[in-house]
């Protein structure tokens, strides 16, 4: 059985809300986790990780503690929600130049989508980096030479981000990505982000089922 | 030259009573939806009609494009009165629907068949691109089997009353359990407009209907039924009962929101500019005024609210028809004249029928803005955080003024609480002072979230956006919204979704009359009913149909 994009991102959002994060920040990681997701990458799995590892740890903690210097988080490593949020605000400075040096980074798959958004709203072509991995957004196509180093890695020591120049050759960033329509989801994963969604939903009482939707009960007329 | 008049203002357009007095127009979803089928001379087919007496079995419905076919299977069901409720939060349906991307084999039935029925608890695949059912109109049904059965034709004053056989109620599209997401079709030209799959749905939907009340007649008296007339079989809309679910839609698409009421308020602007009109025209708008007027009269509720409005509206009508009777409608912006003089002399209902109204003549001037209803979404999204906190702050005292000047401290003002419950997974409303419901509530009180935005920038020593909201990401949601609006005009409800006084059906009617929906019947301040494609032609009629069916015929000696 395969998933609906919709449905990944649904639930993404719903579960990253239930985990804690603001209204904003859960719409933006359901986006990231359908964008991660249509590029074949096990996203959902990767936010099913994150939002294990970063319950019940303050929203404060998660994101870097100053924009000055390398970026790091107060809890340790960087949670991609967060960081990608910030990446993405400021995409008209690194349209102008400016690179951003981060620590350590949570399940970086998931910063991707951030940088690449960055890149379509202002037409600067951007890479992002870590360990053995160069993905580039240039031209509304994302680039990248080893897409397996995207998929494997569960924490990135140090990500950088920087404006990318263009070879004249585009073959030369790396394979150019392509988009899936479908996704796949462990019953593990589905039932991890299925959890945290739950929190979101108000119990159910039999005055709220009558009165919160407000229809009547027979439809036979 | 003259100027042209400017689209009207969001302040006045994008009020709850102001949109939920809309109504259907030559921009409609269902109407952009024939005019294609139409002229693209799109063919029609039932390969498969196997229904036994029981009224039990399967059909598959066919429309054959330039490029592509699609099918709706309709799958019939024998259902006890007892099952039968038009809540979202049924489990069983007289006639459960699927459109297919293509033709469906026999392989693909069997798999639809176990899984359609089900609805909610059953899953499509991606060559699925809608789900949807529907339940019958018991007490039209039976009259219409009885009749046709018995060689006559149905009472019209029933049929009338009613106006369909049966209604639908979810009609889910995108990626909604299992089934296509928008990406895999919106490139074709046929799919490119909002909610096409869905109307087209919906249309083969009422010609399946149609055909499966003359079939039960048939099986029931061979020797005596006859078909449907055909001028009372076009009577016969689909009808809908719509509740909550819909309503939050709008808010969490303010893109799209705009792209409609911006399609819609270009279209008047353009009308209103026209310096002169030719008197074929002027003659067609007064068809097009009587026209209304009969459906205005045909227009019933028992809810208090609709029916102030609708005696507003039947008043309007007459007052609408005397003026344009008499009034010169050739010369000197005579649109904008009329108008104007409407501003003082009809109420909401009245004006908003105007506005569609002004419309019809003009198809050449209008029509093409329909290319402009769809949006990429994922454009407006990114929030530029390089914005300087002095600028939100101007953006949200232009786009959210009226927020800042309500009072959120009086319980009135944010009373409701929009939430998401356990059973159903469905959108409610309740009572923010009365149940412990605001742990979770959804971001849909827009207003009242930039008053806090603003309270928050107001304080901040930061400079930046991306600064702020990375110390408050509880504003984030906001101040994306913002951004978008400060762009789209007409993105943003102006108007208080959580107030006490707040009525969803008017989110829900604002939607729906987008869609082509007419005769909106509340059953309360949060869900109603409505019809579906009454008087438009059948699939095998639409070569010979203009596309001004909407409004019902003038009588024969009128016309």
């Amino acid at each position: 059985m395969t998933w609906s994009l919709n449905e990944v991102e649904n639930l993404s959002r719903k579960a990253a809300r239930g985990a804690g994060y603001s209204w904003g920040l859960a719409e933006e990681a359901g986006k990231a986790t359908r964008w991660t997701s249509a590029a074949g990458w096990p996203s959902a799995a990767a936010l099913a990780q994150l939002l294990t590892q970063t319950d019940g740890i303050a929203p404060s903690e998660l994101g870097p503690a100053s924009l000055s210097g390398t970026w790091t988080a107060k809890s340790g490593a960087l949670c991609p929600i967060t960081t990608g949020a910030v990446l993405c605000d400021l995409a008209a400075n690194w349209a102008n130049g400016t690179t951003a040096s981060l620590g350590s980074v949570r399940q970086p798959m998931l910063i991707i989508p951030y940088v690449v958004w960055a890149a379509d709203q202002t037409g600067a072509a951007l890479s992002v980096s870590w360990e053995g991995l160069t993905l580039t957004r240039a031209g509304g196509e994302t680039y990248l030479d080893d897409p397996n180093i995207a998929r494997q890695v569960f924490k990135a020591n140090w990500v950088r981000l920087s404006p990318a120049s263009i070879p004249a050759v585009k073959p030369t960033l790396g394979a150019r990505l392509t988009r899936c329509y479908r996704a796949d989801m462990s019953a593990e994963t589905t039932a991890t982000l299925t959890a945290f969604a739950q929190r979101t939903y108000a119990p159910e009482t039999e005055e709220s089922r009558l009165g919160g939707a407000g229809a009547g009960l027979t439809d036979n007329d | 030259m003259v100027e042209a008049i400017p689209p009207r203002d969001p302040n006045e357009v994008m009020t709850l009573a102001r949109l939920g007095s809309a109504h259907q127009c030559r921009l409609s979803f269902m109407r952009q939806l024939l005019r294609r089928l139409s002229r693209e001379a799109w063919e029609f087919d039932v390969p498969v009609f196997n229904i036994d007496a029981n009224g039990v079995g399967h059909a598959v419905y066919t429309a054959k494009g330039p490029d592509r076919s699609y099918s709706l299977v309709a799958f019939a069901h024998d259902l006890p009165p007892e099952q039968r409720s038009d809540r979202v939060i049924a489990t069983a349906w007289d006639a459960t629907f699927t459109l297919f991307d293509g033709v469906p084999t026999q392989d693909d039935i069997t798999r639809l068949s176990q899984n359609v029925p089900l609805q909610e608890a059953g899953r499509v695949s991606d060559r699925e691109l809608s789900l949807s059912r529907a339940n019958r109109s018991v007490r039209l049904w039976d009259h219409v089997v009885e009749a046709l059965a018995s060689g006559q034709q149905p009472d019209e004053t029933k049929v009338g009353d009613v106006g369909y056989l049966m209604r639908t109620t979810a009609v889910y599209g995108s990626g909604k359990f299992g089934a296509a997401d928008r990406e895999q079709t919106r490139h074709r030209p046929e799919c490119a407009g909002p909610f096409q799959i869905e109307m087209l749905s919906v249309f083969l939907t009422r010609a399946f209907v149609m055909d499966l009340v003359e079939h039960m007649a048939r099986m029931k008296a061979p020797d005596r039924a006859v078909p449907l007339d055909p001028a009372l079989r076009r009577r016969f809309g689909i009808g809908n009962s719509t509740g909550l679910g819909m309503a939050p839609f709008l808010v969490t698409h303010p893109a799209l929101l705009n792209a409609w009421i911006a399609a819609r308020e270009e279209a008047l602007s353009r009308v209103r500019s026209l310096p002169e009109a030719k008197e074929t025209d002027v003659q067609a708008f007064r068809r097009f005024v009587a026209r209304a007027k009969i459906h205005a009269d045909a227009w019933t509720s028992e809810h208090s609210l609709q029916i102030n409005k609708l005696t507003a509206l039947r008043a309007d009508m007459t007052a609408l028809q005397a003026h344009v009777q008499a009034a010169d409608l050739t010369l000197d912006l005579p649109w904008n004249r009329l108008w104007i003089w409407a501003q003082e002399a009809l109420s909401i209902e009245g004006q908003e029928q105007l506005a569609a109204l002004l419309l019809e003549p003009y198809g050449d001037l209008v029509d093409g803005l329909t290319e402009c209803m769809s949006t990429d979404e994922h454009m407006t999204f990114p929030i530029d955080g390089t914005m300087s906190v002095e600028a939100l702050q101007a953006i949200l005292e232009d786009v959210y003024g009226w927020a800042l000047d309500t009072d959120w401290d009086t319980p009135e003002s944010h009373a409701r609480v929009w939430y998401v419950s356990e059973a159903k997974l469905e959108p409610r409303l309740g009572e923010r002072f009365e149940e412990p419901i605001e742990p979770y509530e959804q971001p849909l009180g827009p207003g009242r979230d930039a008053a806090r935005l603003y309270a928050a920038l107001k304080q901040t020593d930061e400079t930046t956006v991306a600064a702020l909201l990375l110390a408050h990401p509880e504003h984030r949601h906001v101040a994306r919204r913002a951004q978008i609006a400060a762009r789209l005009p007409y993105a943003e409800i102006r108007d208080n979704t959580l107030s006490a006084e707040m009525l969803p059906i008017d989110m829900l009617r604002l939607k729906l009359s987008f869609f082509g929906a007419c005769h909106f019947d509340p059953r309360s301040d949060r869900w109603l009913r409505i019809n579906m494609y009454q008087h438009a032609p059948f699939p095998h009629e639409l070569a010979q149909t203009s596309d001004d069916w909407t409004l019902p015929p003038l009588p024969i000696a009128a016309q």
